[in-house]
């Protein structure tokens, strides 16, 4: 039994011993992941997934830290380890109080890492404020369980209050419209470190989706809450892939990006909590795992790109080009861009697949799905061109030389989407595993997306990934290496020397969505994104200030008579309000 | 000179000349050119095109200053085309051979300019002539104005009503060819005579066709939403077409006295966008043709070479197909001893600028380029 616990002990230890030995505490971290790696094969159930994300990602994030984070100070080790132990501790919870504490623990660390390589102090305690939001809701949702059920542990519930009351609260963390603001502003303008920034994206708000994946697996079908999610998540996939597009701050397209993916597992969770068919319900939550950990894995490879180029913002990028570094970015971004041959591709066609079986339902959920499903289909266009961004402009038109460990950690992630890719089909259930022989496909290589008995849609990963490579291994024997033939471009007559860059690149959306957008230049003459959920409540923040100062000013200003009138008023409603009750 | 003085800037600005700046009555040095671009912002790229690219006519160069999509400023480089002529020290009649080749599309109203010019400095009585002058540069308005709504046209890939005007523009050559002798009266103009058989005109057909894809074109929307509300100029100092667009009535048939015009109604507009300058053309073909036979000339006009031993200064303004073309010439013993010349293409090449720069996007700059009727060769020339 104790040695369950081995890699939740060793990665506290590894917080203390990185204090002074970052590359020591950095190592165990990756010890402690890849221990916790393996218990994913002893405890199986799609719930288990989230522990293969969770420590692929530490694996990846903890590897990339051992050489990125030397220009950084002492402190940003033991925060780092710190915040993935509260992210351990959560996966471990089996009950409210612990999932509560990991929470906290993985919080802190993470506003104090945004304090400390702080530009001012906004960014910090905005994320502070959001993440205590969530706090007080999670607790919240705690009490609420232990009024219905008695007990603080993770046991079934007959009213679907909590899993609201918590969902909220995981959704302010995880970035969801109107939330956005705590995903991305930390990240883009608190100048946390790529490595943190990559766990705050990839990882922490998937703490969001397992919290409530976990209570939704508790909670009674609810068409009405999975509704509202459903239209959270598709505002938030919209927003968050255009937002994405526009930004000119590299750290503050991840942030939007993951508000994006946040914004499809949320609906996947909203069809999930919907949802009464038992095939469907399971084929939703094997996509939610699907997508999630495609998400995390593509995730900590885009900020680790980012991260790679030593600066914030396009414009400022002067890296030379690396075809390790390319050819690991070209995968992951092809998985946040939902496209084959990565898991991100195989992520987004079961959400979509289990959206349009969805359409089936008939009734509202019927229609909510399909509109869902097309909006989120759209969405993904807008992420697969901000992915051409980064990927087109995270590094200079030149060369580079050498090697670097940041490179080869790249490729790794790359790699990693392909390889599970290909071998999806022994990580997908086997009811939606089949095959067919006649035209050379096997069984048990073919995925089945269905609602019934009878399949919706097939795919086969391992095949796509076979026929790509055999096909590029015979053009390669046939033809050879290509042969090359370099010319100057035309330029009208005249010497090139002008590049296409980001802000160009993406100047269409702004201008065409321009009222939507609110896209503004600041005093440094860099194009910024402006949130408009957190316009609308900056100004309902200063209505509400206003009011105040009104009420302050005109009714309570210490003069008898008013306060004696207010009473009497207050009085008066409160006699309505109990004899109406 | 009859017409003009140096001295201090009166009325308004119609171009500059190498060594001068020109007002409606007086030539002055060349003032300073505030003229300012736009700087380059962060994320933001010259976007290249030209000088050797498709879509443009004549060798120039643009580099739109943009963020992406919208245009922000244009550089213009038209000193590709760069001809430096030598001109000076050349007999009058000789130096015409030169003049009427500027710009052979608007041939008549160089050699015209540069005639009257002359005969203004050797004080040559040309009244008689007056009529038959006006006739040539209408109809090579109307040609003109035709290659503009043709431009339009094509910028807008509308390929049928591009092909009629091209036709449309083939015939008046035809016309002005049979009138004439050559298409574009080269050696038709002299100092103070001019080769033609005016009876030969006859624009009734053209009227009709021009009317009818006219029409076609206003009655297509998509046609209208690509010029509305798009390039809008409403500059004071403008000349032509782009002025009396924008609601500014300036128009050298009206203000100067080198060609006296009779009645005549100006064609006015006033939104001074691309839509407001294709109006201008259009209706000012209508009212050149108006122009043409209010004169029905029907006599045969023979040239006779005039050499001419005089000297003095002389100048001439006429309105031009694009705008106000200005000549100066200073004779001694019939030699010239030196030639200025403002081309309209000067404001309106600058005008295509603000033009352009006033909120567009990149698939609005062939409508603005065009709608301008901007002459690189007439730009582009210097006197030696």
């Amino acid at each position: 039994m104790i040695s369950y616990y081995i890699p939740l002990m060793a990665i506290f230890l590894a917080v203390l011993i990185s204090i002074k030995y970052r590359t020591a505490g950095y190592i165990i971290t990756a010890i402690a992941s890849v221990l916790f790696f393996l218990f994913t094969f002893r405890i199986f159930d799609y719930i288990t997934y989230f522990y293969l994300i969770a420590a692929i990602v530490w694996i990846i994030t903890s590897v990339f830290s051992i050489s990125y984070s030397k220009k950084y100070g002492r402190w940003l080790a033991p925060l780092f380890i710190l915040t993935i132990a509260g992210m351990m501790t959560i996966l471990y919870a089996n009950n409210f109080l612990v999932f509560i504490t990991g929470w906290e623990i993985m919080s802190i660390p993470a506003y104090l890492t945004v304090a400390i390589n702080k530009k001012n102090d906004m960014e910090a305690y905005i994320f502070m404020l959001f993440s205590e939001i969530s706090t007080v809701l999670i607790i919240t949702a705690a009490v609420l369980s232990y009024y219905y059920t008695g007990t603080f542990n993770f046991t079934g519930l007959s009213n679907d209050m909590v899993l609201l009351i918590f969902a909220i609260g995981a959704m302010s963390k995880m970035g969801l419209t109107p939330f956005m603001i705590s995903e991305w502003l930390p990240i883009a303008h608190g100048s946390a470190p790529a490595n943190s920034s990559a766990i705050f994206s990839a990882t922490m708000t998937l703490m969001g989706v397992y919290g409530i994946l976990k209570i939704a697996l508790l909670s009674p079908v609810s068409i009405d809450i999975g509704i509202l999610f459903i239209i959270i998540g598709v505002i938030s996939v919209l927003f968050g892939a255009l937002y994405a597009y526009i930004s000119e701050n590299m750290k503050s397209l991840g942030g939007f990006s993951t508000i994006e993916n946040n914004g499809v597992l949320m609906a996947a969770l909203g069809l999930f909590v919907a949802v009464n068919d038992s095939v469907l319900k399971e084929f939703i939550l094997i996509s939610i795992a699907i997508f999630a950990m495609a998400h995390s894995i593509a995730k900590t490879g885009l900020f680790i790109s980012i991260g790679h180029t030593g600066v914030e913002y396009f414009s400022a990028v002067n890296g030379g080009k690396d075809t390790v570094n390319q050819v690991g970015k070209f995968f992951a971004m092809s998985s946040l861009s939902g496209l084959f041959p990565s898991l991100g591709g195989l992520g987004t066609w079961m959400v979509l697949e289990s959206f349009f079986m969805g359409a089936y339902l008939y009734g509202p959920l019927g229609i909510a799905s399909i509109i869902a499903g097309s909006l989120i289909a759209m969405g993904e266009g807008f992420a697969t061109a901000a992915m051409l961004k980064i990927f087109y402009f995270t590094d200079s038109h030149r060369k580079s030389r050498g090697k670097n460990l940041e490179n080869y950690t790249i490729l790794g992630t790359g790699i990693t989407l392909v390889f599970l890719f290909a071998v999806s089909f022994l990580i997908v259930g086997k009811n939606y595993i089949s095959g067919i022989p006649s035209v050379l496909v096997f069984n048990g290589f073919m995925i089945e997306s269905r609602l019934g008995v009878s399949d919706f849609g097939l795919i086969t990963p391992l095949y796509i990934v076979i026929l790509l490579t055999v096909f590029t291994v015979i053009i390669f024997l046939v033809f050879g290496r290509p042969k090359t033939r370099i010319a100057n471009r035309w330029n009208g007559g005249v010497e090139h020397g002008e590049y296409y860059n980001s802000s160009t690149y993406s100047n269409n959306i702004r201008l065409i969505l321009k009222r939507v957008l609110r896209t503004k230049s600041t005093d440094e003459n860099r194009v910024e994104t402006v949130d408009i959920f957190w316009l609308i409540m900056i100004n309902i923040a200063k209505a509400y200030r206003n009011f105040a100062k009104f009420t302050a000013y005109k009714i309570m200003n210490s003069s008898i008579s008013a306060y004696i009138a207010y009473m009497i008023a207050a009085f008066i409603l409160i006699i309505i309000i109990v004899s109406l009750v | 000179m009859k017409y003009y003085k140096f001295g201090d800037k009166t009325g308004r600005y119609i171009g500059r000349t190498e060594k001068y700046d020109i007002y409606t009555s007086t030539i002055t040095g060349i003032g300073k050119d505030e003229d300012d671009h736009e700087e380059r912002t962060q994320g933001e790229i010259y976007f290249n095109y030209g000088p050797s690219a498709g879509g443009l006519r004549e060798s120039v160069n643009f580099r739109l200053l943009t963020p992406g999509e919208s245009i922000r400023d244009v550089i213009i480089n038209s000193g590709f085309k760069r001809r430096n002529v030598k001109i000076t020290g050349d007999s009058i009649s000789d130096a015409m051979l030169k003049v009427e080749r500027i710009n052979g599309f608007h041939s008549a109203s160089h050699s015209i300019a540069y005639a009257l010019a002359v005969e203004d400095a050797l004080n040559v009585e040309n009244g008689d002539l007056n009529d038959a002058r006006i006739v040539e540069i209408e109809l090579e308005r109307i040609r003109s104005n035709i290659d503009v709504i043709k431009g339009l046209c094509e910028s807008a890939g509308f390929a049928v009503p591009e092909k009629q005007l091209l036709l449309l523009r083939e015939e008046v050559a035809r016309i002005i060819s049979s009138a004439f002798g050559h298409r574009y009266y080269f050696s038709v103009n002299g100092i103070n005579s001019i080769d033609g058989d005016f009876s030969r005109i006859s624009l009734s057909s053209i009227e009709k066709q021009f009317r009818s894809i006219y029409n076609g074109l206003l009655s297509s929307k998509i046609f209208l939403d690509r010029l509305q509300e798009n390039g809008i100029l409403l500059n004071p100092v403008s000349s032509g077409p782009a002025a009396r667009a924008a609601n500014f009535r300036y128009d050298a048939r009206l203000d100067s006295e080198s060609l006296i015009y009779g009645k005549y109604s100006t064609v006015m507009e006033t939104s001074g966008d691309t839509f407001s300058r294709f109006l201008v053309r259009a209706e000012e073909i209508f009212e050149s043709i108006n122009i043409i036979e209010s004169y029905d000339i029907k006599k045969s006009y023979r040239k006779h070479r005039m050499e001419l031993n005089g000297t003095g200064e002389g100048t001439a303004r006429i309105e031009s197909p694009a705008g106000d073309l200005f000549y100066y010439v200073n004779i001694n013993e019939g030699r010239l001893i030196d030639i200025q010349m403002c081309s309209p293409s000067y404001l309106n090449m600058r005008n295509f600028r603000y033009g352009l720069k006033s909120g567009n996007i990149f698939t609005d700059f062939f409508f603005v380029w065009e709608s301008f009727g901007i002459w690189i060769s007439e730009l582009e020339v210097g006197f030696q």
